[in-house]
């Protein structure tokens, strides 16, 4: 059983196979569901990034398991998926910063100037860990994937960070369709971050590379499913809520402090 | 391989904090218990410690040593009171964005206002705060906590308007003093 599972957690097992494609089935079927309940109206860019994601890693599949594709095409692929999927990430998280912040007049400008700042502190930190990191002169393609991809998870981390830590200190709720994708690419990003990081940094065998890879896909399958949880499966409506327990005293002293700001 | 155990580190907390808060959302509180939250507040001893006039006799009276320590005290008081501002401004966002989904439209938008004007109290502490601390580190400067004194008078008003609508028999009380 155990030799079983081990060999299960190698590429090209069917485990392998069914990690890289089913997500993408499922996000094309989450795309189909948005389309169909018109949430892709609140929610274009996490539309684009779901169809994007599915196209993306559909086609590195395909490409993956041709015989005639060189290695350096399907890294190219790669590098374009990568670059595209990185542009709609950035906007979708915008989308986000702007369904929590800004019906809140009072603190929308902070926000937005708040998060500013954080982008230009993750910008610099991220081009200094890359400037670190160990560059393999022979697969600078490889190497180059493995940095860009550090790069931008730092920065995505870091912004859904500030959006989660910045609503968490006003106490603003956030929905639960954008709490659901906030999450989901929370996860996703904090995890990616991880294995990517290990993987630029440090020259790790190809048995551990594939165990991170295992890793990876596993966590994007559980954030996949998460978006359809919170954007598809019907939430229950809340009950109505009570009306406050107020203290019964100072009455006097709250009318007279309510007429004072009337006049 | 430093680096790539800070950024894993840095991944590993990011989640946890991003993971705590969510679950701490989901956990609901009562409007109930959130109404005991609030602290009530002496308006006039925070007006009193705010008053320019006072903080220039005190000057006038007081050796600059002396000044410093009393001002450094008189600060200290106005921290803890603008914390605790603060504090009852993100209960009142909580209970205001609770009263938010009701179907009473003049519930609805005195709710809205409330949470504004919260917010804006919980920028204006924060604001304030870090003035205190700048100020405490420099006592002879000025610190202009009046406008906080304002926001949360404004609050106090919403706060009330809010209760009044949702259950008109009770008030809700962030303050003491007139």
């Amino acid at each position: 059983m155990a030799l079983y599972c081990l060999g299960m957690l190698q590429a090209h097992s069917l485990l392998w196979h069914y990690l890289w494609v089913a997500p993408s089935v499922l996000l094309l079927m989450l795309g189909f569901g948005l389309w169909r309940q018109g949430v892709h109206r609140q929610h274009p860019f996490f539309l684009a990034f779901v169809l994007a994601s599915a196209v993306e890693q559909l086609t590195l599949y395909v490409l993956d398991i041709t015989p005639s594709v060189e290695p350096l095409t399907w890294w190219r692929f790669f590098w374009g998926g990568l670059i595209i999927e990185s542009i709609l990430k950035f906007a979708l998280l915008s989308e986000i910063f702007a369904h929590v912040f800004r019906p809140y007049v009072a603190i929308a400008t902070l926000g937005k100037r708040l998060i500013g700042l954080v982008g230009i502190v993750l910008i610099f930190a991220s081009s200094m860990a890359a400037a670190f990191a160990p560059v393999d002169s022979l697969f600078g393609i490889v190497s180059g994937g493995h940095l860009l991809q550090q790069t931008i998870y730092i920065i995505e981390c870091g912004i859904l960070v500030s959006i989660f830590g910045f609503s968490w200190y006003f106490r603003i709720g956030i929905r639960s369709a954008d709490r659901g994708i906030a999450l989901g690419l929370s996860v996703s990003a904090c995890v990616h971050l991880a294995t990517w990081a290990l993987v630029a940094n440090s020259s790790l065998p190809d048995e551990s590379r594939v165990v991170l890879d295992f890793i990876n896909m596993t966590t994007f399958h559980v954030c996949v499913l998460m978006w359809i949880y919170y954007l598809l499966v019907p939430r229950r409506v809340s009950a109505k809520t009570a009306p406050i327990g107020l203290p019964e005293n100072n009455l006097a002293v709250w009318n007279r402090e309510l007429e004072r700001l009337l006049q | 391989m430093t680096l790539a155990i800070i950024l894993v580190v840095a991944a590993a907390l990011a989640l946890i904090f991003i993971l705590s808060i969510t679950v701490s959302r989901n956990l609901q509180v009562s409007n109930t218990s959130l109404a005991e939250g609030i602290q009530p507040l002496d308006v006039e001893a925070f007006r009193n410690l705010t008053d320019v006039a006072e903080d220039a006799y005190l000057r006038r009276r007081l050796r600059p040593a002396d000044f410093r320590s009393v001002r450094r005290e008189r600060l200290r008081a106005m921290a803890a009171y603008v914390q605790v501002a603060g504090r009852n401004a993100t209960v009142l966002v909580r209970i205001g964005q609770s009263a938010l989904a009701t179907n009473d439209s003049e519930t609805a938008e005195a709710a809205q206002q409330l949470v504004e004007q919260a917010l804006l109290l919980r920028r204006n502490a924060t604001f304030a705060l870090l003035r205190i601390y700048l100020a405490l580190a420099w006592p002879n400067s000025d610190s202009d906590t009046r406008l906080i004194l304002h926001r949360y008078e404004q609050l106090n008003g919403s706060a009330m308007l809010l209760g009044r609508l949702q259950n008109p028999s009770m008030p809700v009380r962030i303050s003491v003093g007139s």
